[in-house]
């Protein structure tokens, strides 16, 4: 199974790629999607695992919350909200892509060195996973860092917040019940309010590039 | 007991939702704070009699109940304050009862969130509470809906939101820590964690305290992930301002504070958080020196002077010495009611002169007899004058410093509160000195209520400059031993 | 001797197959745009026609023009004695073959291409070349990483030996190895980009603004267009088998040796090119064509890629064989 779960993580990271090199908001928010998607399967596999070795049945019901809030709720939600904004193509990004593209890809590589530098951490899970499914998180900050629009800081956010999850699935089997649909109920109501902010924003500055927002200083 | 603690806020909510009239939003309001405060008080009780008050879900102790007394507190005056406040910034249009009710529905939200974060066991649902105050507060924060306020909330809603969810990685983290350790329930639970911390896995708990320290510490405003503070600080609508300077910050250094307990009997010593948390502070401090001495607007020059006096608190976490810590936790209460009663009277100010320009703002004493002089002495103590409480404070760290041999942190931490203090004074003697066209305004008190806050604030940081009460320095006492474990 | 015919068979196969390949990716794409398409050994006839004409030579030309397409031709086949089509081959002739080798040789092939295209002084020629030089200085440090990753996870640097540790490892389940589908991956997105595939190029076209390849034959014609076209082709063939026989492995299904255990093996080889061919032809019917300033995107694309595997057999712990 954990070959398995290696290939999923790889797959994750893959997709984190994929959203860096992309300059569609649609195609941000198929490939979230697909992300997504993907995360749902590890925690279904994960959940039916659980079930049959320790009956536990709390990580596959948080496998039917992930399919149902992020891959089919908000991507919808975004689809809205960039139908609302008048804004399709990131034109401008700090760099061009595939310099991007290759810091992710530095990324990996500081965080492949970090994580191997603890010294057994590799006792407990499968460093491969660790590695991929943090790097998924710090490409997610990037991909922040990188875009100027707001709608791609909230897609920036979601991916991060996926690679914290899947770092989760992947390093504790899950955080207690509880926890998991806390953060749930957080992450939907952050990017509901993110989403009304975009509309705000695009209607009181006539845009939503977030270099805009540059008033506030010192 | 916590439970209706916790319920109390959601009702007022409900009830918010269905009240039609204003002087019910207002009254509802208070008396639900006023039931919370009550509560707390039986509650500090408890916890003064019987050292904790636990339940499967809740866990208060000494460190909590304090932080706990001053959040509801702090949000009982500042709910008083807002009743005449709200009224006064709605006259310019007429007074739109959805707005108000709005900003009620909100705040008690947020009041929720921050509660929850400080009486609940366990570490990963206290992750979600205080991710869950970012979410109540931004449209706070926002409350004005223009340019500027939009911007401080966009800023707020994503640093924090990513900063926590940073935290989230090392939550998670510590979760791995203890997996084989602790039973199903003991997942993530304080207790548990502080009892079993010998045997947690240091590498993932060092790792862990990265995580939380960047997450909590970006909502916490420490340098150099404080830039949302001053934006959303000043933006906000001033009572906000107080909930958040003068509480938020608290129940976000209450989870790096709890963490810190944690790592350090994990780690057998305070050496590697207390580097992390003195870099962080100092930082800070540093950063909060620079701009305060270069402010031109008065909330910013508020939030940076949080910013500091956060630095503060995490340098004297840092130290990890039992007087350090007390001294630290002395300071998070002193500086949460001076800066509230800071907070709220600059918001009077702001709305009588119209302008947050300290440049623009003369005359003061004239024009507001009781909230102008509560704001130039909040402003002495603030910057740390004696007889004020955080004078006191600051300097029971600085000897707590130099008692551990740190000559040149304790000189550095010297130094920067006479560069603050500087720049405060600067701008506090701008305010005083100097006449501007003051024809136009009319002198007198306008929120009358909220002067009465105010002053009862401000006697409350004099009196405890001078003379602060043997239970409270016994509960104060009793929380630092509950974080250094001695 | 024995190399004679190991060589023999090979460059066979390779001649024989290698217009194949685009005759079926022109049928599927006719196929899917309800057309009938040209017949499938279409190139095979337009090959066999042009070889007995006459070509005509700009006068502005130097001998690098007529040199050329020979020379193309002649790389692409001795680049594709590196590759055996099936393992079964190597033991008995103890062929080697070096992947630096492979990549340079290649190289130099590109490179009076790319010469010949600036020739002429046509404009479209030298357009073509400038194209051409671009994408491969993108698409050659993929190659590179992606044959060394596998170079590393088989421990030789030579194609035939790494071919031979997948065949032996694989097992049937070699695609459960993370770095492996990664660098069959890129090594696709390789294919595409070195073989002038519709994302980067379109081979059915001659309109000026978008063809890279077209552009640099745009003055050949006769025996010499003959001959470039087949160079391509068997370049084709060349990175489809690298894929299939590396990435893809298939011997441990085939116990038999000698004579008929070639001729299954073979066979199985055939079927799995037809595979990658029809892949491909799906990913051309799929795609439209890049600008030309997204192409360093794909690049980058397939450089991650194959950096990643690399990446993800150093966190496997150099544990190739653990992890099965």
């Amino acid at each position: 199974m954990s070959s398995l779960f290696d290939i999923l993580s790889v797959m994750i990271l893959l997709s984190s790629f994929v959203l860096m090199a992309n300059k569609r908001i649609k195609s941000y928010i198929k490939t979230f999607r697909i992300q997504s998607l993907l995360i749902a399967i590890v925690a279904g596999i994960l959940g039916i695992q659980l079930i049959i070795n320790e009956g536990r049945v709390d990580v596959l019901i948080v496998c039917i919350i992930i399919v149902l809030l992020k891959v089919i709720y908000i991507p919808n939600l975004l689809r809205r909200t960039y139908l609302g904004v008048e804004h399709r193509v990131e034109k401008d990004f700090i760099w061009n892509i595939p310099i991007l593209v290759l810091i992710c890809c530095g990324l990996v590589v500081f965080i492949y060195f970090s994580i191997t530098a603890i010294e057994g951490i590799s006792e407990d899970i499968s460093t491969i996973q660790l590695v991929n499914s943090v790097s998924v998180v710090l490409i997610g900050l990037f991909f922040m860092i990188s875009r100027k629009k707001a709608i791609g800081l909230i897609i920036g956010f979601l991916e991060l917040e996926n690679g914290i999850f899947v770092t989760a699935m992947f390093a504790t089997d899950g955080m207690p019940f509880i926890v998991d649909l806390g953060i749930f109920i957080d992450m939907l109501t952050a990017v509901m309010i993110m989403g009304v902010m975009v509309f705000r924003i695009s209607d009181k500055f006539d845009t939503i590039n977030i270099d805009e927002l540059n008033k506030l200083k010192g | 007991m916590s439970l209706l603690l916790l319920i109390i806020p959601l009702i007022a909510v409900l009830l918010f939702i269905f009240i039609k009239k204003d002087y019910l939003l207002h009254a509802v309001s208070i008396s639900a704070l006023g039931l919370q405060v009550l509560l707390a008080a039986f509650l500090t009780k408890d916890v003064v009699v019987f050292g904790k008050v636990e339940s499967a879900f809740f866990y208060l102790d000494s460190l909590s109940i304090i932080i706990l007394d001053i959040v509801l507190l702090i949000s009982f005056f500042v709910a008083v304050y807002s009743i005449q406040y709200l009224k006064e910034d709605l006259r310019p249009g007429a007074l739109d009862l959805k707005k108000v009710k709005l900003y009620y529905i909100l705040m008690h939200l947020f009041i929720f969130t921050m509660v929850l974060a400080l009486v609940v066991k366990n570490m990963g649902i206290m992750w979600i509470a205080i991710e869950a105050t970012t979410l109540a507060s931004v449209f706070l924060v926002g409350f004005d809906n223009d340019k500027f306020s939009l911007e401080a909330a966009w800023k707020y809603i994503i640093i924090c939101s990513v900063g926590i969810a940073i935290a989230m990685l090392g939550i998670i983290l510590l979760h791995l820590s203890s997996i084989g350790l602790l039973e199903n329930s003991g997942f993530l639970d304080w207790v548990a964690l502080m009892e079993n911390a010998e045997s947690l896995k240091s590498a993932s708990v060092r790792l862990a305290f990265i995580f939380i320290l960047v997450g909590f510490g970006t909502k916490a405003g420490l340098a150099p992930m404080h830039t949302w503070l001053p934006d959303a600080h000043s933006q906000a609508p001033s009572p906000i301002s107080a909930l958040l300077s003068g509480v938020l910050l608290n129940s976000a250094m209450y989870g790096i504070i709890r963490m810190t307990a944690i790592v350090n009997k994990s780690l057998g010593s305070s050496i590697y958080a207390g580097r992390l948390l003195m870099a962080l502070g100092i930082l800070s401090i540093v950063t909060a020196a620079f701009f305060i001495l270069t402010q031109r607007d008065l909330k910013r020059l508020l939030a940076y002077s949080s910013i500091e006096h956060m630095g503060i608190v995490a340098v004297a976490i840092g130290f990890f010495t039992p007087l350090s810590i007390y001294g630290g936790l002395l300071h998070m209460i002193n500086h949460s009611f001076t800066k509230s009663m800071l907070f709220l009277s600059s918001g009077t100010l702001i709305q009588k002169y119209g302008t947050k320009n300290i440049a623009k703002i003369k005359g003061v004493i004239r024009l507001l007899p009781f909230s102008g002089i509560a704001f130039l002495l909040g402003l002495f103590a603030i910057a740390g004058m004696p007889p004020f409480s955080i004078f006191a404070s600051e300097f029971g760290i600085l000897i707590s410093v130099f008692e551990e041999g740190s000559y040149f942190i304790g000189g550095a931490l010297a130094i920067l509160f006479a560069i603050i203090f500087a720049g405060i004074g600067v701008a506090m003697f701008r305010i005083f000195y100097g006449k501007g066209e003051e024809k136009d305004i009319e002198p007198g008190e306008n929120n009358i209520p909220g002067a009465v806050v105010i002053i009862i604030l401000l006697v409350i940081i004099a009196i405890t400059g001078l003379f602060m009460p043997e239970t409270i320095l016994d509960l104060v006492y009793d929380a630092q031993s509950v974080i250094s474990g001695i | 001797m024995t190399y004679i015919i190991y060589i023999i068979v090979q460059i066979m196969i390779m001649l024989l197959l290698a217009p194949l390949i685009n005759g079926i990716i022109k049928k599927i794409k006719a196929f899917t745009q309800k057309r009938t398409g040209p017949p499938i050994l279409q190139m095979y006839y337009d090959l066999f026609k042009l070889i007995r004409k006459n070509s005509v030579v700009s006068e502005a030309s130097s001998w690098i023009y007529k040199a050329a397409p020979y020379i193309v031709f002649s790389t692409s086949l001795t680049a594709a004695l590196l590759v055996p089509v099936t393992i079964k081959l190597v033991p008995s002739f103890n062929i080697s073959g070096d992947f630096v080798i492979f990549v340079s040789i290649l190289a130099l092939g590109r490179f009076f291409m790319m010469a010949a295209g600036l020739d002429t002084g046509s404009t479209f020629g030298g357009m073509g070349s400038s194209r051409e030089a671009m994408i491969s200085s993108l698409a050659e440090p993929s190659i590179l990483v992606c044959l060394f990753t596998a170079g590393l996870i088989a421990g030789s640097t030579s194609l035939d030996q790494m071919m031979m540790f997948m065949q032996a490892k694989g097992q049937g389940i070699i695609l459960m190895n993370p770095a492996i589908i990664l660098l069959f991956l890129a090594l696709l997105t390789i294919i595409i980009m070195e073989t002038a595939r519709i994302p980067i190029d379109d081979p059915s076209t001659h309109l000026e603004l978008t063809m890279v390849h077209e552009a640099m034959i745009l003055e050949y014609s006769g025996r010499h267009l003959a001959l470039m076209e087949y160079g391509a082709a068997i370049k084709q063939l060349i990175f489809i088998t690298l894929l299939v026989n590396l990435l893809l492995p298939h011997d441990q299904f085939i116990g038999a040796a000698g004579l008929g255990g070639i001729l299954i093996s073979l066979l199985i080889y055939f079927l799995k090119v037809i595979v990658i061919t029809v892949v491909i032809a799906l990913i051309e019917i799929n795609t439209v064509k890049l600008r030309l300033f997204s192409i360093p995107n794909l690049a980058a694309l397939s450089f991650i890629l194959s950096f990643l595997a690399f990446l993800q057999y150093f966190l496997l712990g150099g544990g190739y064989v653990q992890l099965i």
